[in-house]
């Protein structure tokens, strides 16, 4: 009874690892791009190890913010290329995961998913990045905590308030960690601002939000 | 499906291949053991394993929900016919089965290029290499291979044994 | 009492269906069977409309697809120009507004990205993905 099994099992593997023409130099491409970098850049290299020519028939991205471009449609027989996919990081962080999915005219291999994760280092991680109080509240204190990125060193932190009805105070707490206390003047109106926070001399500078609220509506 | 359980000293032994049977015993609960902790890990988080599941993407999301909420406890069961003998052949070959089937998945999924993160750990083995993962696999089945095979050997061992009528 | 082997096998796997039956009852509420997404987290159309002024959309597409068509009234707001967008979507948003954030298919991560990021860094409470996302909708017009 094992033996069908057995040969079974042995007889997928095998026809999934042989026969694929166009061999992949990676599937899985890890970026590590810098705090300033607009854009990550993967080149995925492949060449045709088969007799016959390999075309693709689809290359199609995970998400609008991944642009991938062949280099050409066709592949004769040992030539050599690249599928170049761009990730926009616009402004996304943390660790993203997009994926190109390639299709092509090989006999065993049609689909094969190119993955691309990018790094993106996270200078400050700000929580929260939005403070409301409600119209009427009382004017409390609230409290918004910068950590530091475990790569960066960061010594003090610039924060400046786009409205004068908000009052912000920057406190370090050591260990990468630093608070940021603001307050209203009052609550009266349904006022604004938006904190522009730079860490050191950095160029890149990031942000959060306080503001007066609607009081909730009746459900 | 008791057995009568009877000792065959290697010294005396008539069948040079026939072992004492504890020592099979202990395998079956080793192996046993490892079905069980990783039905109870993935049976306790069914959430996180329909998400696992789904990351092969071989099966459609209801399917991955279905098997997230049974498979954990076929094993489980399987594993308890191991240690208290009753079913044991078809709780060997179900397991066979099932992690023969997840070999191939997880193989395809590599072959196809997916990130897979998880094992038949559950969760918990997110953290371990494909290798890593590879190894422990063909390691539970040599043993699953091993058990059915000295349960064959012990069953017509005994079968010859009473034709002799000793 | 002797069983042959696939009579065992069936017996364990009829057996084991039991608890799992159980165990599907107990989490029903915490898995959806018909999306990823953890119904505490999703809402259908139907009832996203139901929640009418009380409700603010959401449109996590890229800018040319906004640009094109989107829910009457639907806010922009996608990763590409978060910080750009996010004070303005604030702006709209006070509490006990019930927050719906959708995009261009059920394949799409895009919309449940904004969602967490609602959730987790402007710590919104009511934030939901639209089951089915823009499709569904356009399947109600």
């Amino acid at each position: 009874m094992k033996t069908p099994i057995v040969a079974f099992a042995l007889s997928i593997i095998i026809s999934l690892s042989a026969r694929a023409e166009l061999k992949w130099e990676q599937t899985t491409i890890e970026l590590h791009p810098t705090a300033a970098d607009k854009q990550a850049v993967g080149h995925f290299k492949y060449q045709n190890s088969g007799k016959t020519p390999v075309h693709f028939k689809s290359v199609h991205a995970s998400c609008g913010c991944t642009t991938a471009q062949t280099q050409k449609d066709e592949v004769p027989p040992g030539d050599k290329g690249e599928i170049t996919a761009t990730f926009n990081i616009g402004d996304r962080t943390g660790t993203q995961i997009k994926t190109v999915t390639v299709e092509t005219d090989e006999a065993a291999n049609q689909k094969t998913v190119l993955t691309l994760k990018t790094v993106i280092p996270q200078q400050l991680e700000i929580n929260p990045t939005f403070l409301f109080w409600k119209q009427g509240d009382k004017p409390d204190q609230k409290t918004i905590t910068v950590k530091v990125g475990k790569e960066f060193t960061v010594k003090h932190l610039k924060v400046t308030s786009s409205s004068p009805d908000f009052q912000t105070k920057v406190e370090e707490k050591g260990n990468g960690e630093f608070q940021i206390d603001v307050q209203p003047q009052e609550t009266k109106n349904l006022i604004a601002s938006t904190l522009t926070i730079q860490p050191d001399d950095s160029q890149k500078v990031f942000y959060a939000t306080a503001r007066i609220t609607n009081a909730p509506t009746v459900q | 499906m008791s057995e009568q359980v009877t000792s065959v000293p290697s010294t005396i032994s008539v069948q040079p291949s026939a072992r004492p049977q504890f020592l099979w015993r202990i395998v079956d609960v080793i192996v046993a053991g490892i079905f069980i902790y990783a039905g109870v890990l993935k049976m306790v988080d069914p959430v996180q394993f329909a998400n696992d599941i789904d990351n092969y993407k071989i099966l459609p999301w209801p399917i991955s929900v279905a098997l997230a909420f049974y498979l954990p406890w076929l094993e489980i069961f399987c594993g308890l016919a191991l240690i208290v003998r009753y079913f044991y052949r078809g709780a060997l070959s179900i397991l066979m089965a099932l992690i023969l089937v997840f070999t191939l998945a997880t193989t395809a999924a590599k072959v196809r290029g997916l990130d897979i993160t998880c094992g038949c750990f559950g969760h918990a083995s997110q953290h371990w290499s494909f290798p890593a993962h590879l190894m422990t696999n063909l390691a539970i089945i040599a043993a699953l291979v091993v058990l059915w095979v000295s349960n064959r050997l012990t069953k017509s061992l005994q079968g010859r044994r009473s034709a002799w009528g000793s | 009492m002797k069983f042959s082997l696939t009579r065992q096998a069936i017996m364990l796997a009829v057996l084991a269906l039991l608890p799992a039956a159980g165990e599907a009852i107990y989490f029903r509420d915490k898995i959806s069977w018909r999306s990823p997404i953890p119904p505490s987290e999703s809402v259908n159309a139907d009832q996203a409309r139901a929640w009418g002024q009380n409700a603010i959309w959401v449109d996590a597409r890229p800018d040319e697809e906004f640009a094109q068509d989107h829910v009457p009234g639907a806010l922009s707001l996608n990763e590409d120009r978060w910080n750009e967008l996010l004070p303005e979507f604030l702006a709209a948003w006070s509490p006990g507004k019930k927050v719906i954030v959708y995009c261009s298919s059920l394949s799409c991560n895009a919309s449940r990205e904004v969602a967490r990021r609602l959730r987790k860094e402007a710590q919104l409470p009511d934030v939901f993905v639209l089951e089915g996302g823009w499709e569904a909708w356009l399947k109600q017009k």
